[in-house]
């Protein structure tokens, strides 16, 4: 299994060396090398089980790290001193279902982590959620509750909410894969959007239009490693290895 | 001093006072118990010289009428009277405790109380540990049949019946050693009035009692008549600890043998054992009125013993809970231990432990309300815990990561994203906990609580009208769990909508 060279021009904003990970006797990850420099759209594709998912959880230590080293915006993940909370205040997550809280308001699920992690008062906080649902298109439901909202606006509220501690990376963990055809595409928008500002980014998606358009780097994985990698035009128009044109051949 | 009473070796094996064997059982548990724990007589002594001017702690029965009952309240009965009588002829002072016969026992074992008069017949066995009085009331069993029936007149006319006994009484002793002979066959129940009920209402043909008790509910109208001579029985006595409190003893028999001498004695028999004739049977409405005060202040203990224990139990319930999910497989261990011991025991058990038990070994009496209250809330505390615990894990375990991603704590996200989900889900099962708890409060009438049943048994030992008294008394709850319900959904819909 050879793994492709994976090499960055820009500075390393997160560094990923020998990672495995495994769900008891079920080894996911088989060691894993990726970096991924500031401002860089990195956008992980691969068939469903290759652990590309469990990748992404692994840069905010979702789940636990079995064996390698993770370094995220100058933080080592993997060691047991580091506060992982504070680490995650620099990294925005979203989900493939959401996962709003729907016990608060709009406007609350954005202020929650400001209040309570104590970077701003309620008003300041509850300022700063009116601007991040601007920019999401949503300033109208900031008192709706979750519930009340489409798939699409529920995931745009997500990614507001994860901007709200101005976190320098985003990961995005099929972001769009449980929202109806129709809503896919004011989600991919304001992710466009962030790509423009210049946001790290990491995508676990299976819009491959989407990867194509907007990702610096496509990373193909396959059963647990790093199959192939490269900018999207090299790696959709002409790619190097038999597994990653199998894929691709199915999905395009 | 020691009293050895020619006439009390010469009784066959007593059972002594009529209580349920499961007490006397309970006890000798206990006092297991208290000897392997060691504590044993270290509490207040009482000087052995003179008794005038000082006060003794008198421990006694909860309800045994004629000898002891509540009267609108106040603590009456031939016991009673007899020792404050006595105390005033003497010199000294009482301060009664109206424990419960076994919670008396103990109690005077511990030194916890002075002496004890509880209608206790003098016993070979209870004179290894006690020392007793002169006999102040010669006892004796006798049969009872409904006061309309006269096919019954004696032994003979018992073939093929079922006659009703106090378990672990000389009445069910007696009535079993000549079940043979007569052909009858002998139940057991546990308390006069619910007896008295056998008989009146057919299930029993017959009742076997002591004679007082037999004649105090005749007095009160309970529906019977006596149609037996009385056969010779044990007698009561006063008891102390052994070897101790010699004085008062002393000053007992002195008081004793001068109320006999000047008639007081008999005055007071004859007020409690008089004839029949006086009682008037009164309206159910009069019942009522009468019984009010006492039952609302049962409901109002029965109110707030549960509403300590809910608030107990809810933070047990939530500690054991998040206990339960905890990644320490110690913190796990110690509430799943916690869970399934009180689950896995009887609330009753507990009871009984709280309030006989631990006093033993601790050799410090236990407040009933702690007791109740340690009672109710550990109990309740292992089904809220498990509550909470499914409650918590009912929630989507992408909401603790939602919150986890943003940089909040472990508690923190508990607190401000999984727990109030979990509340929501988990309230409809906590109401129903609180009114289950607010039901199995009644239990602690088996320790003398003074809770809503309790009050409506102290009312019925007294006047022997039990089916009415009880439909109040379930009246009352069924209000009370009604409006607890409909208060506990107006919560539920206003915090958790």
């Amino acid at each position: 299994m050879s793994t492709a060279p994976v090499e960055t021009q820009k500075p390393a904003k997160i560094t990923v060396q020998g990672l495995r990970k495994s769900f008891g006797a079920n080894e996911v990850l088989k060691g894993i090398d990726v970096q991924i420099g500031e401002g860089e759209v990195v956008c992980i594709i691969g068939p469903s089980g290759s652990g590309k998912s469990t990748l992404l959880r692994c840069l905010n230590k979702l789940e636990e790290i079995s064996a390698g080293q993770v370094v995220v915006d100058g933080f080592d993940v993997t060691d047991p001193k580091v506060d992982i909370n504070e680490v995650r205040r620099h990294v925005g997550m979203v989900f493939q279902h959401f996962n709003l809280f729907p016990h608060m308001s709009v406007a609350e699920n954005i202020m929650l982590a400001p209040v309570e992690l104590k970077k701003a008062t309620k008003a300041e906080a509850r300022e700063q959620a009116l601007k991040l649902l601007d920019r999401v298109g949503l300033r109208a439901k900031a008192d709706a509750r979750p519930a009340s909202l489409s798939g699409g606006q529920k995931q745009r509220v997500a990614i507001a909410r994860a901007l709200a501690m101005s976190p320098g990376i985003m990961l995005f963990d099929e972001a769009t894969s449980a929202l109806d055809p129709e809503m896919v595409g004011e989600v991919l928008q304001v992710i466009r959007d962030l790509a423009d500002e210049g946001m790290t980014m990491v995508l676990v998606t299976h819009e491959m239009g989407f990867a194509k358009e907007i990702g610096d780097r496509v990373v193909f994985m396959a059963d647990g490693v790093v199959c192939e990698s490269g900018p999207p035009s090299e790696l959709f128009g002409n790619p190097q290895q038999e597994r990653t044109k199998e894929f691709l051949s199915k999905v395009l | 001093m020691t009293q050895e009473d020619e006439r009390d070796l010469k009784t066959p094996v007593s059972t002594g006072h009529s209580w349920p064997r499961v007490r006397a059982l309970l006890g000798v548990v206990l006092g297991l118990l208290l000897l392997l724990g060691g504590v044993g007589s270290a509490m207040a002594q009482t000087s052995d010289s003179g008794v005038e001017g000082k006060t003794f702690v008198i421990g006694t029965d909860t309800t045994f009428a004629p000898f002891e009952f509540r009267q609108d309240g106040e603590l009456t009965g031939i016991d009673m009277d007899l020792i404050r009588a006595i105390a005033e002829s003497e010199g000294f002072k009482v301060e009664i405790r109206s424990l419960g016969f076994n919670a008396a026992l103990q109690a005077l074992t511990s030194n916890q109380v002075d002496g004890v008069i509880a209608g206790m017949s003098i016993t070979d066995e209870r004179k290894q540990v006690y020392d007793f009085s002169e006999p102040y009331f010669e006892s004796g069993i006798q049969m009872a049949v409904a006061r309309n029936n006269d096919d019954i007149k004696g032994y003979e006319d018992l073939k093929g019946k079922t006659v009703v006994a106090k378990t672990g009484s000389e009445g069910e002793t007696y009535a079993k050693s000549i079940a043979g002979k007569y052909g009858f066959t002998v139940k057991s129940l546990d308390q006069s009035a619910t007896m008295v009920e056998s008989v009146k209402s057919g299930s029993a043909a017959a009742v076997f009692d002591d004679y007082p008790v037999l004649a105090y509910g005749i007095a009160q109208n309970s529906g019977l008549k006596a149609v037996t001579d009385k056969v010779p029985g044990g007698s009561y006595g006063f008891a102390v600890n052994k070897g101790k409190n010699t004085a008062l003893l002393g000053a007992f028999n002195d008081g004793l043998a001068k109320m006999k001498a000047n008639g007081e004695y008999q005055k007071i028999l004859d007020k409690y054992l008089a004839d029949p004739t006086a009682a008037a049977p009164s309206t159910f409405w009069d019942l009522l009125v009468k019984s009010f005060p006492a039952l609302m202040s049962g409901l109002k203990n029965t109110l707030l013993v549960t509403i300590i224990s809910f608030a107990v139990a809810m933070a047990l319930g939530l500690l054991a809970g998040f206990m339960k999910i905890s990644r320490n497989i110690l913190l796990r261990g110690i509430a799943t231990t916690f869970v399934n011991v009180f689950r896995g025991t009887p609330l009753l058990l507990w009871a009984f432990m709280f309030y006989f038990g631990i006093p033993q070994l601790i050799g410090q009496p236990i407040n009933i309300w702690v007791a109740g209250v340690l009672t109710l809330s550990l109990n309740s505390g292992a089904y809220v815990a498990e509550i909470v615990r499914g409650g918590i894990q009912s929630v989507d375990p992408g909401q603790l990561e939602a919150s986890r991603s943003l940089g909040l704590g472990y508690g923190k996200s508990m607190q401000k994203v999984v727990v109030p989900q979990a509340f929501k889900m988990m309230t409809p099962s906590l109401i129903n906990q609180l009114i289950i708890m607010l039901k199995d409060s009644s239990l602690l009438l088996a320790i003398g609580f003074a809770e809503l049943l309790y009050q409506g048994q102290q009312i019925y030992a007294a006047n022997f009208r039990v089916t009415e008294t009880l439909l109040i008394v379930g009246a009352i709850y069924f209000i009370a769990i009604m409006a607890l319900t409909k208060l506990a959904n107006f919560a539920d819909r206003r915090f958790n909508k």
